[in-house]
This record gives C-alpha cells, sequence and structure tokens, in this order.
C-alpha cells in the first residue's frame, strides 16, 4: 500500500515536473492553444495515445470483461478502428485547414456565426461528459490504494490537472501525455507478462473456459461488504440480501454475485459472440459503430491533428497511434482472465472496476505482488490525469477562443481562467454521483460525438455542398435523436443486453444516419455556395514539399 | 517554409482541375480501406458465431476466439494505416509534380 503511494506520488511528480518545463516553452498563444505545431509524430502520437487511453481503457475494459465476460473484448477494436477512419478521411485535411479548434473548422467551412457557437456547445458538452468518468476512477483508485475517502482523490486529481493545463496549456500538456502513454504501457504490460510467467499460464482453467462457475476455493472466502447487497446464488438459484459486514461462504461452493450481474460458466463466459446477451452479433455491432463513430468526433483527440507540422505529419502520426495503441490493448484481457481466476470477490462486492488494481497482490502474494499492485496503481493514475487534462485543454480552448471572444493580447489569461472554471462543474458532479453509476454519462458523449462531429467533418471536408443551414440542422437532429433515445432507454429501464437496450443505449446506428441524411437532404435544398473552391483547395492542396 | 495553398491553387489554369481529380483519388482511396477493413473486422463476429466449434480449439490454454479478438485486429488496422498513408502521401506528390510542370 505505501508502495503504491509513492508510485502514484512519483508518476504525478514527474508528470508536473514534465508540465513545468514546457511552462518555460510556452511563450506564445499559439505555445497554449496547439503547442506551436511543431512537435515530432512520434511525439504526437504518444501524446495522442496517452491522451485517449482513459480510465476507460486502462480498468474499465478488463472489469467489463470480468463482469459480463469476453464479449466486453470488442470495446479496444471499436475505440482503435475510430482512429484509422480518422486517417482515412479527415487528419491530414484538418491540420491544412489550420483551425485550432473545431468550431473555428465549423464557422471557416461554413460561414455563419451560429456554427462557431453550437459546435462549442457541443465540444463543452461532450468535454465536460467525459471528464466527469475521470474524476471518479480517481476517487475511487485512491480510496482502493490509500483507504482516503472518496472525496479526496476527486479533488486531489482535479486540482493537478488543472494547475498543469493553467500553466503549461498544450504544449506543457504534449509532453506529459507522451510521458503518460509510456507509463501506462509499462504499469500495464510488465506487471501481465510478469503474472504469466510467475504463474505459468492460467489456473482455475475450467471456472475460466469449462463448465464451472468460479469458486469460493479449498479455504472458503471472506468478504467485507460496506453495505448491504443483493446476491444470486448460482448453485441455488436462490436470491438473497446479506447485511453490511463480514460474510463468510463456505468452501469450494460456486461464487455468488452481485445485482447487475449475470452468474455464468466458464464456457458462457469466454465467449467473444454467443446467441444471446452481451455477446450476441446484434449487440456486438451496436456496439462496434457506437465506439468507432464516436472516437471520430470526440473533441479532445481532434484538436491533436493542429499540432502537427502539416498534412502528410497528420497522416504519419495518426499511423504511429494505431500502433501504439495496439500494443496497449494486448494487456486488458490478461487482467479479465487472471481476475476471475484470482478475485471472484469481486463478483459479491460488484466492485468489478477494480480488478486491474488488485489482481497482482492477489495473484502473487508477497513483496514483488506490491512491487506490481504499485506499478498498476501508478499507471491508472497516469490514465486519469491525462485525459482529463487533454479534456481540460479541450474545453479551456473552446470556452477562451470560441464562446468567449475578446481581445488577442488577452487570449492568454482567457484561457487561465478558462481551465480553472472548467474544472469546476465536474468536479462538483463527480463528487455528487459517488454511489452511481455513470457509464451512461460515457455513453451519451459518444452517442453525441458521433451523431453530430462524426458527419460535420465527413461531409464538411469531402462534400462541397454542405451548407451551414443544413449542417447545423443536421447536428441538431443526430444530437436530440441520440438524447432522445438514451432517455427513453432511461426511463424505460430497458436491459442493456436486450436488442431494444442495445439500440436505445447505444444510439448511434440510428441517430448518425439520421445526422447525415438531415445535413445532405437540406444541403441539396440549397444554392451551391459561391467560394467554397477555395475552402476546399485549402482542406486538400498539399503543401508544397519544404 | 512552405508556400501558401493560394498561392498553389492560382499557378496554372488548370490547378482546379487537378484539385478535383485528387480529391475524388483521395476520397476513393479512403472509402476502398475503408471497405477493406470493415469488412474484414465486420465479417469476424459473424464468423464467431458461426463456427461455435472454435472455442473448443485452443492456443496456450486459452480458447481461439479470444486470441482472434484480441490480436489480429491491431496489426491489421496498422497495415492498412500504414499502406493508405503511403498511396495517400504519393497522391499528394504526384499533384505536386502536375502543377510545376
Amino acid at each position: 500500500m505505501t508502495l503504491s503511494i509513492i508510485a502514484v506520488v512519483a508518476v504525478t511528480g514527474a508528470a508536473l515536473g514534465i508540465g513545468t518545463y514546457g511552462v518555460r516553452l510556452a511563450r506564445t498563444t499559439s505555445d497554449l492553444f496547439v503547442a506551436s505545431r511543431v512537435i515530432s509524430p512520434w511525439w504526437n502520437a504518444a501524446a495522442i495515445s496517452g491522451e485517449y487511453l482513459s480510465a476507460a481503457s486502462f480498468l474499465g475494459v478488463a472489469g467489463l470483461m470480468l463482469k459480463f465476460g469476453a464479449s466486453a473484448l470488442w470495446l479496444p477494436v471499436g475505440f482503435t478502428a475510430g482512429y484509422l477512419t480518422l486517417l482515412l478521411f479527415v487528419a491530414a485535411p484538418l491540420r491544412r485547414f489550420g483551425s485550432y479548434t473545431i468550431p473555428d473548422f465549423a464557422e471557416a467551412r461554413l460561414p455563419a456565426p451560429y456554427m462557431r457557437l453550437l459546435a462549442a456547445g457541443i465540444v463543452l458538452l461532450i468535454s465536460g461528459c467525459y471528464l466527469v468518468p475521470q474524476l471518479k476512477g480517481a476517487g475511487v483508485t485512491l480510496r482502493a490504494i490509500t483507504d482516503a475517502p472518496y472525496w479526496v482523490g476527486v479533488v486531489v486529481v482535479a486540482a493537478i490537472v488543472a494547475l498543469n493545463v493553467v500553466l503549461g496549456g498544450m504544449r506543457g500538456v504534449t509532453y506529459v501525455q507522451a510521458f503518460q502513454y509510456w507509463v501506462k504501457v509499462f504499469a500495464i504490460a510488465c506487471p501481465a507478462i510478469l503474472l504469466l510467467i510467475h504463474l505459468g499460464g492460467l489456473p482455475a482453467r475450467s471456472a475460466l473456459f469449462g463448465s464451472e462457475y468460479p469458486t469460493t476455493g479449498p479455504d472458503g472466502m471472506v468478504v467485507e461488504l460496506d453495505r448491504p447487497r443483493t446476491l444470486t446464488f448460482p448453485d441455488t438459484g436462490e436470491t438473497r440480501t446479506v447485511p453490511a459486514g463480514e460474510l463468510r461462504l463456505p468452501p469450494d461452493t460456486p461464487v455468488p454475485v452481485a445485482a447487475g450481474i449475470d452468474a455464468q460458466t466458464g464456457e458462457q463466459w469466454s465467449r467473444p459472440v454467443s446467441e444471446s446477451g452481451r455477446g450476441s452479433p446484434l449487440l456486438i455491432y451496436s456496439l462496434l459503430l457506437a465506439t468507432f463513430l464516436g472516437t471520430m468526433g470526440l473533441p479532445h483527440i481532434l484538436v491533436r491533428f493542429y499540432t502537427n507540422p502539416d498534412g502528410s505529419a497528420a497522416r504519419r502520426t495518426t499511423v504511429r497511434v494505431l500502433g501504439l495503441l495496439g500494443v496497449f490493448y494486448l494487456f486488458p484481457a490478461v487482467y479479465g482472465l487472471l481476475g476471475r481466476a484470482f478475485t471472484p470477490e469481486l463478483y459479491v462486492t460488484g466492485d468489478t472496476d477494480s480488478v486491474v488494481l488488485r489482481v497482482p497482490a492477489a495473484a502473487w502474494p508477497g513483496l514483488m505482488g506490491d512491487i506490481l499492485a504499485a506499478i498498476v496503481a501508478a499507471g491508472a493514475f497516469a490514465a486519469f490525469m491525462s485525459t482529463a487534462s487533454g479534456l481540460l485543454v479541450s474545453i479551456a480552448g473552446t470556452a477562451s477562443h470560441d464562446v468567449w471572444p475578446g481581445r488577442r493580447r488577452r487570449r492568454r489569461a482567457r484561457f487561465r481562467v478558462a481551465a480553472g472554471a472548467g474544472m469546476v462543474l465536474p468536479a462538483l458532479l463527480a463528487l455528487a454521483t459517488r454511489e452511481m453509476d455513470i457509464s451512461v454519462l460515457v455513453g451519451w458523449a459518444f452517442g453525441l460525438a458521433a451523431s453530430t462531429f462524426c458527419p460535420l467533418l465527413l461531409l464538411g471536408v469531402w462534400w462541397p455542398r454542405l451548407t451551414a443551414p443544413g449542417a447545423a440542422a443536421g447536428m441538431l437532429a443526430g444530437a436530440s435523436v441520440a438524447t432522445g433515445m438514451i432517455a427513453a432507454g432511461l426511463i424505460a429501464d430497458v436491459a442493456e443486453d436486450t436488442a431494444l437496450g442495445a439500440i436505445l443505449l447505444q444510439p448511434a446506428a440510428v441517430s448518425v444516419p439520421v445526422a447525415f441524411g438531415t445535413m445532405v437532404l437540406l444541403s441539396l435544398r440549397a444554392p451551391a455556395a459561391p467560394n467554397v473552391g477555395a475552402t476546399m483547395a485549402a482542406l486538400h492542396v498539399p503543401e508544397a514539399q519544404r | 517554409m512552405s508556400l501558401p495553398s493560394s498561392d498553389l491553387t492560382e499557378a496554372t489554369a488548370h490547378a482546379d482541375v487537378y484539385l478535383r481529380r485528387l480529391r475524388r483519388e483521395q476520397l476513393r482511396l479512403a472509402l476502398l480501406s475503408l471497405v477493406a477493413f470493415g469488412g474484414a473486422i465486420g465479417a469476424l463476429p459473424l464468423i464467431l458465431y458461426l463456427l461455435p466449434g472454435l472455442h473448443d480449439a485452443e492456443l496456450l490454454g486459452v480458447p481461439v476466439p479470444i486470441w482472434l479478438v484480441v490480436v489480429p485486429p491491431f496489426p491489421f488496422f496498422l497495415a492498412i494505416g500504414w499502406l493508405e498513408q503511403r498511396r495517400a502521401d504519393g497522391l499528394d506528390d504526384a499533384f505536386r509534380d502536375l502543377l510545376e510542370e
């Protein structure tokens, strides 16, 4: 435990140190916003990957795999596919166009003042929704490694991130995030590899892949419950509520599962695709579509393309990102598999998101396990910090540049004020939702991104006929359909693992075609814009060779 | 030092035609790559669904379907991305050569 605190402090300190070094370099406004566009493809690729690999990737994938089974392994595939689409359609033209933010792009491509405000509003909404779970993850992690109250982690991470962004801007953040990518890869890969070598293979194979449920082991199991839980016992099928306190389970019996988890045999659990439930092909396609289109429209990712020196460098950066993400995503599955073998008590507490943090010490008792646990904890912290920093840069950039314009000279001051203020609301939300499952916020952020910015960028870059009224109506239609469907799913309380629930809670399959259709139909009715030739040239003419 | 793109566009009277052709070729390349990766990744869930027996085959003690989801998609994405980047840069180079003629 002490080791974990030391590791977290060391990584956070190093990140702050690099951020401060970046401050000395951040002299101009353009440094603060887009790192003066002098960052090399490798640095930029590591920074993009570092920013993108959030709590959801570091803790969430393994946690969902433990909870629901191997069907969760499609998540990283969708997350990465989004980058490939960015490379194919958006990276180089967006960089050439030379706007600072998405609202900049929206207004320059489709000259109408309301385009900027509309895009800015959506950026703030998506970034805010996505920032809350990062702060919650920080609170949960700090509590898991230090027993500190939940609010301490939230406040500490919010304060450090805000300070870093206020002082360093984008340039400081670029180096910090490149550093944090390597911290995260090391922190997830090294313990996984060492644990597999130490164990010499996977234990408890019949609970992993065979016909058995995870069991309590030869000595039984003692679980500490901090509040009453409704548990289902798979051997008898009985469901009952147990009080808070110590729960003693007899030896060699199947582990009971908390509400919201289905007890599965190894054979059911380990199938990435199955006949029904979360592994059914319909749900998997819906998941792939939602993650892949949503990634394309995440504003804190898109702003990164402006930090490349030219369009070709933007392409090279994105190819490197595909490689770096691929390396990282090899490992969450290891923690899912080991977690089912070594930490089945998480099925009882329902706290499956902490599986990555708990596996090392459980699978390798003693000093080595503690060291590995410390490494993993440091990586998890790097994950919250880097994603939260990227989101805050995007919030502050948009708020100070698009929503609250003013004299150029004051832009740095406005950026800093906006960065400080932009952290307050998400931090308060994170504190208020401690006991709530807020994965719906992330789903909403992805749904909004997929049904607004994804069509705006694709049509804006490739279709000269797109008009401002068409684009605005399309984004509003997409956002309303996505929001309405998620709200309907919540109000009707449909289960996520049914076909209806999958469509309602991952609305991209419906809302994205609606947005595209609205944009195309309304734009076709208007006459072609007169100056669109010059705009298209700015997007597609390659830079002269240097 | 890079030239502002407007200089390039005004460089010759043919630039407009060339640019439209470049845009169309880049879009075709991007769509082709999208079909390639969408087809392969889209087929994977269906293959695993239609061949449930794959689950009994194991590699290093782990069922083959898990390997198929965790490992091959990522090198595949990288390969497609790398090929597309080279082709797209090549199209840009050809456009520059055309303008310099």
